[in-house]
């Protein structure tokens, strides 16, 4: 089992450890509710170490991210931050992703701990006809997420030996530390503003100890995964899959059919979603990921794939997947939780908005 | 360390048991609640259903997590606490004081094979 730097301060802190995509990661702390409370309204920070860090460098570098991602990287400024789907030819998604443009001959990918390896294997077999060389990072850095409404102001009082700007959101800010630079981003994975800090691990123990010496709370992966589905943002192996195309999990938005060309542009230009995803309230019930979606014939039409309580509503809410053909909007949904059907209210909004800017 | 209450019987799931006149009473304990964190759902058999020992008779909740609820006992349901499905942080507040089910025992020897608090005790910290 992987360890992140911070294991031995995750044992201190008497943390709930679990096994996460071959790491052993921290699921909770003292208490998940409290958690879910300090990023939406003051500040907490996560250990997110376990995702992997790619690097890809040469005169053609943002070339070809443009070319392997769906979402338009060439035409986003110089220091951005652009979430995007990794697409096979036939558009279905390897995994999604967080573009850093760090400089015209540099980029940083972030992708999903349990997907490493099998991107890396597929974008080094992309990238002969680019002139750039692909990494992988991943071993050098370790990453935290401190998030909240004063993740700002809470970094700012600690020794980063660095002069931190308060860039925008989606921004990034680097500390040149010659083959590992320091980068901080202004994102997330909450809803919440937030800062991401990408750093060598050293670097990162020390700033995890003067967070912790200041009273910031540590938060799980628990309070992450409710923080993220209150705020509806796709989880890869829940709303996104290797069976599903970006269109499939409600990501139009992130493939630019305007651009040149890309993996997957010719099936997705054509295609149409097999399925919705839509956003289901209960008010009495939880739902959960796997529970079949019924429609008021009884017949099956969808399944949840992401759900819990929520922490902010105080009641249940989901992400489901339902087939195209078997739901029209507007039509009663229950859902199935151990052989009773409970109805469902479909929202159209995220169940929580979000603090960011 | 969670609270552990003299003269009630244990399971190893975590269960409590007390008897009277034939009529057990199970909650669960409060190194149970503890380990759930907040408990956000409850979910119980109705009256008249019958229990059949180590099945599952119900679910209790957390944010994140869904737990069966498993008799150790035979018979049916006199009654369950509705209270604690309106109000199921209540089992987070007081695990002893809040009751689940009382169950008609088929045979009351049923719960002389469960632990007693000294031997609960011991369980618990040999599996924390």
């Amino acid at each position: 089992m992987l360890k992140t730097s911070l294991y031995e301060e995750h044992l201190q802190l008497n943390a709930k450890l679990v096994d996460f995509a071959g790491w052993q990661m921290p699921i909770q702390y003292k208490n998940l509710k409290e958690e879910v409370l300090a990023v939406r309204n003051d500040v907490g920070v996560f250990d997110v170490s376990h995702m992997g860090e790619f690097f890809v460098r040469g005169p053609q570098a943002i070339d070809f991210v443009d070319y392997i991602v769906t979402n338009d990287i060439k035409n986003a400024q110089m220091g951005k931050a652009i979430y995007s789907p990794m697409c096979r030819e036939d558009g279905t998604v390897i995994d999604d992703l967080i573009v850093y443009k760090l400089a015209e001959s540099k980029v940083m990918i972030c992708v999903n701990a349990a997907n490493i390896d099998k991107d890396f294997d597929w974008m080094n077999s992309k990238t002969e006809n680019f002139d750039c060389t692909l990494s992988n990072h991943s071993s050098d850095y370790s990453l935290l997420a401190i998030q909240g409404p004063n993740s700002f102001n809470t970094l700012k009082k600690l020794d980063l030996n660095h002069d931190l700007k308060d860039i925008s959101y989606y921004s990034i800010d680097i500390k040149e530390n010659g083959e590992t630079p320091i980068i901080f981003a202004r994102t997330g994975y909450t809803g919440e503003d937030g800062f991401e800090i990408f750093a060598p691990h050293d670097y990162i123990k020390n700033v995890w100890k003067q967070l912790i010496e200041i009273g910031v709370t540590p938060c799980g992966l628990g309070a992450r995964d409710v923080l993220r589905l209150e705020v509806c943002y796709p989880l890869y192996g829940h709303e996104l899959s290797d069976e599903l195309t970006p269109l499939d999990s409600g990501l139009k938005w992130t493939v630019k059919l305007n651009k040149e060309d890309f993996i997957g542009k010719q099936v997705l230009a054509d295609a149409n979603a097999k399925y919705k995803l839509i956003k289901l309230t209960l008010d009495r019930g939880i739902p959960r990921e796997g529970y079949t979606l019924a429609n008021s014939q009884g017949q099956e039409i969808g399944r949840i794939t992401s759900g819990t309580q929520s922490v902010i509503l105080q009641k249940g809410i989901a992400l489901a997947l339902v087939d195209k053909n078997l739901h029209s909007s507007g039509e009663e949904i229950l859902v199935n939780i151990r052989n009773k059907q409970y109805p469902a209210n479909i929202v159209t909004k995220a169940f929580v908005s979000g603090g960011h800017k | 360390m969670a609270k552990i209450l003299d003269g009630l019987k244990y399971t190893e799931d975590h269960e409590w048991i007390s008897v009277e006149d034939g009529v057990a009473t199970i909650g669960i304990t409060d190194f149970a609640q503890s380990s759930l964190g907040d408990i956000v759902f409850v979910e119980l058999p109705d009256e008249g259903e019958s229990l059949e020992a180590g099945n599952s008779f119900g679910v209790v909740e957390s944010i994140k997590s869904v737990s069966d609820l498993y008799t150790p006992v035979n018979g049916s349901i006199l009654e369950k606490n509705t209270t604690i499905e309106d109000s199921p942080e209540s089992l987070n507040e007081d695990a002893y004081g809040s009751w689940l089910i009382k169950v008609k025992l088929e045979n009351e020897a049923d719960i002389e094979s469960l632990m007693d608090s000294t031997a609960y005790k011991e369980y618990c910290e040999s599996n924390s």
